[in-house]
């Protein structure tokens, strides 16, 4: 008798799927159409080719470069509002110099997870998105270099998310299963606490805490490390391979010059990421010595890590910068000045972003001599920024300046960026830095560049395109009061945070001495702040993208006047019209946005005069 | 799709106490466990400490009761006629006696963590119902025409 157990497990699968092959292929062939009938095999061929799936198929199935970059937004979104929640509960535990609510513990899970979702999972992704949606429209692209890869890229961020976050998760899990007897099942899901060795992993604590969540949490930061480079050589490969014929290097945009400069120094930089976590990983698991003391010791990894997390940085402020040059003009009514030192300054930044690691490490046993050089790097480097902001502020010079919502975040970012770079300057220098090393005024330094011109940005960037990503039109008076409230919530803050270390009171405690109370305080008013101004902001975002006002007439921010109405707004034209059948307005000739990009003769050439200008102010 | 207004509202419920379940939860996760939404629901209906009621009675009200009176009232509602527009604003009424009953033993600071985020737990309620409803039912909604297929 043959019984179960005698057949190989291997034939037993290659049966199942042939299975569910054959199940798969049959409901395919039997699937109905609209009116009732099979489809024909011409008719199926037809349905490939134009049509995309419907529903959440599509979602899933997409290699389109826009459904592509609006998951990356949802994805950067979802994990901004749940990396803000802790930072949300930071602040109110820090309401009193006591426990107010937390103990160290869950404190120090906070933002260690803070730091982790925000770098990893909120800034760039959402930057990814914008690229991939507008990159390839502004370059005269059909799509990314490899759609496929794209969506694998896309697709590897949301396991690597519960992977790094699961902790929690797994806690509330163990806890329902424990409270119905099921403790056997429990036990090894409340053996993941959640990560708390802050998100610089500095060893030796993160070698030896025990807590096996640090693994998952390493296997998910490698995988988006993986994600991001499959992501940056797209965009590379992109720009070099898919340019229009009229998009030369001389007259590439702005933003795409900041894509390629970022792409070029994440190839660089992620590898030594992904590198050092592995060999962390294997220290943790696996008895090697990397980063032991008989080993490379906790230096080798501080170096391999800011050989990654400086580049890092740079990494997520220049396409901020690309944002801020692209939008200002716009609503300035001139030129980008100095188009040519932006990139200059752009590409400057790539490559001395590499040459300031050490800066980070001015307080362990480095060589002075090293350290030395590492300031001299750290304090150039302000250079090519001070370049980008000078231009900035000669591009608004006697400009035609309208204060739209993106146009108020952009001026805002400019400035919180000038306060969070000045700060930099001071802490490049080591004398200062041995000072503030690890204070709260590090905390503020960075948070007025991240939440300030890099967040402003991306916001800046979804109010401007909002008319193309949704064919419709925002509240334009809630938007100006959202930008304006981000402004102040960030300078409150972040100033609050800039005195306290001055002070000198160290950052990374849950407790405090009484008489930081107060500071502590406007910190956290300042902090609310923000979080009513994104709650604003996703209201408006919501309820416009159903229930805007349709828009009529591609050129929503008056482009053409000033010779801007660049290839994206060309393109939505064209889709208006192709669409809807609307008329052009009066075709100008479109002029270069910068150094003469977007001759376009393939549109803009149709209009018969006139209408067309039946829809939005602004 | 016409349906008829009493299914219509109680496929929005479940919608939106599913997204609402989801929130507290999160919530629970991210607090580890301070603020127990569940519980003070059942102290509140005079069972302490029975979770199972507490949370049935949560799914009774959240799928069934208050969708019907939404249904009921929605010409008072302002903000029409637009069903998840009118469902916030509705919701927000149920979040005021959802933050008065649930409060329990919480105190200080962690009361505005917990205002904050059940009224955006609410509001995401009130809004997928609407949403859901007037999907059921039928226009309304404005529809975002072929645009979404490019």
């Amino acid at each position: 008798m043959v019984s179960i157990d005698s057949i190989p497990g291997v034939v037993l699968g290659g049966v199942l799927l042939a299975a569910l092959v054959a199940v798969g292929y049959l409901r395919r062939r039997r699937r109905t159409m609209a009116d009732g009938g099979y489809p024909t095999p011409s008719e199926r061929e037809t349905e490939l080719e134009t049509e995309k799936p419907f529903g959440l198929v599509r979602w899933f199935t997409t290699v389109d470069h826009k459904d592509i970059g609006i998951l990356y937004i949802v994805f950067g979104v979802v994990a901004a509002l749940w990396g803000g929640t802790d930072a949300m509960m930071l602040r109110t535990e820090l309401i009193t110099p006591g426990k107010t609510i937390w103990g160290t513990e869950t404190y120090n899970g906070l933002f260690t997870t803070h730091g982790v979702t925000m770098i990893f999972f909120f800034a760039l992704p959402v930057f990814f998105g914008i690229a991939n949606y507008f990159l390839p429209m502004l370059i005269g692209a059909d799509d990314m270099s490899f759609p496929r890869i794209n969506a694998i890229a896309f697709w590897l961020l949301p396991p690597s998310l519960v992977l790094v976050r699961g902790g929690l998760i797994t806690e509330i899990i163990g806890k329902l299963l424990e409270s119905v007897g099921l403790s056997a099942l429990a036990y090894p899901l409340l053996a993941l606490t959640p990560i708390d060795m802050s998100w610089t992993m500095y060893t030796p604590m993160s070698s030896s805490l025990a807590n096996p969540q640090i693994d998952l949490a390493l296997l998910g930061l490698h995988l988006s490390g993986i994600a991001t480079t499959m992501g940056a050589i797209n965009f590379i490969v992109t720009i070099f391979a898919e340019r229009a014929d009229d998009v030369e290097w001389a007259n590439l945009d702005i933003f795409s010059w900041t894509m390629l400069t970022t792409s070029g120094i994440a190839l660089f930089a992620f590898p030594v990421l992904g590198s050092a976590i592995i060999m962390l990983f294997l220290d943790r698991n696996f008895g090697t010595t990397f980063f032991a003391l008989e080993g490379g010791g906790a230096i080798l990894w501080q170096h391999l890590f800011w050989f990654w997390g400086h580049p890092e940085v740079y990494i997520l402020v220049l396409p901020a910068f690309g944002l801020t040059s692209l939008i200002l003009p716009k609503f300035s009514g001139r030129k980008l000045f100095g188009f040519k030192f932006i990139v200059y300054s752009t590409l400057a930044i790539g490559v001395l972003s590499f040459g300031v690691w050490a800066h980070h490490m001015f307080t362990t046993s480095v060589d002075p001599r090293v350290k030395a050089s590492f300031m001299a790097v750290s304090i150039a480097i302000a250079i090519p920024s001070a370049v980008k902001t000078f231009n900035w502020m000669t591009t608004m010079w006697s400009g035609n300046i309208r204060l739209t919502a993106p146009m108020i975040l952009i001026i805002g970012g400019i400035g919180t960026f000038i306060i969070g770079g000045v700060t930099g300057v001071f802490l490049a220098s080591i004398p200062v830095d041995l000072v503030f090393h690890d204070t709260y005024y590090i905390v503020g330094h960075f948070h007025f560049i991240i939440m300030g011109i890099i967040a402003m940005s991306m916001v800046a960037a979804s109010y401007y395109w909002f008319p193309i990503l949704t064919r419709r039109m925002y509240d334009q008076r809630l938007a100006q009061v959202q930008a304006v409230l981000l402004i102040v919530g960030v300078t409150v803050s972040f100033t609050a945070m800039l005195v306290i270390g001055y002070l000198g009171l160290p950052r990374r405690y849950a407790y405090y001495p009484a008489e930081f109370t107060l500071l502590h305080q406007v910190a956290t008013a300042g902090a609310y702040i923000i979080a009513l101004s994104v709650f604003l902001w996703i209201v408006n975002f919501v309820q416009s993208a159903r229930t805007g006002p349709l828009v009529m007439d591609a050129d929503v921010w008056n482009l053409k006047e000033s010779g801007q109405f660049t290839r994206e707004w060309q393109w939505f034209e064209r889709q208006l019209q192709e669409r809807r059948g609307f008329e052009r307005s009066t075709p100008r000739t479109p002029v270069a946005e910068d150094g003469g990009s977007g001759g376009s003769s393939d549109v803009g050439d149709g209009g018969e005069g006139g209408g067309g200008s039946d829809g939005r102010d602004d | 799709m016409e349906t008829n207004r009493v299914t219509g509202a109680i496929a929005g419920g479940v919608a939106g106490t599913a997204v609402l379940t989801l929130l507290l939860i999160l919530l629970e996760v991210q607090t580890r466990e301070q603020i127990q939404a569940f519980d003070v629901i059942a102290r509140f209906v005079g069972t302490p400490g029975q979770t199972t009621v507490g949370f049935a009675l949560f799914v009774v009200a959240g799928v069934v009761a208050w969708p019907l009176v939404f249904v009921a009232i929605r010409d008072y509602i302002p903000r029409g006629p637009d069903p998840a527009a009118q469902g916030a604003i509705f919701a927000i009424v149920l979040w005021v006696a959802f933050a008065v009953a649930g409060r329990g033993d919480l105190s200080g600071p962690i009361l505005i963590l917990y205002a904050a985020y059940t009224f955006f737990a609410h509001l995401a309620y009130g809004f997928t119902m609407g949403i859901v409803y007037g999907h059921f039912r039928g226009g309304s909604q404005t529809s975002r025409e072929v645009y979404a297929q490019q």
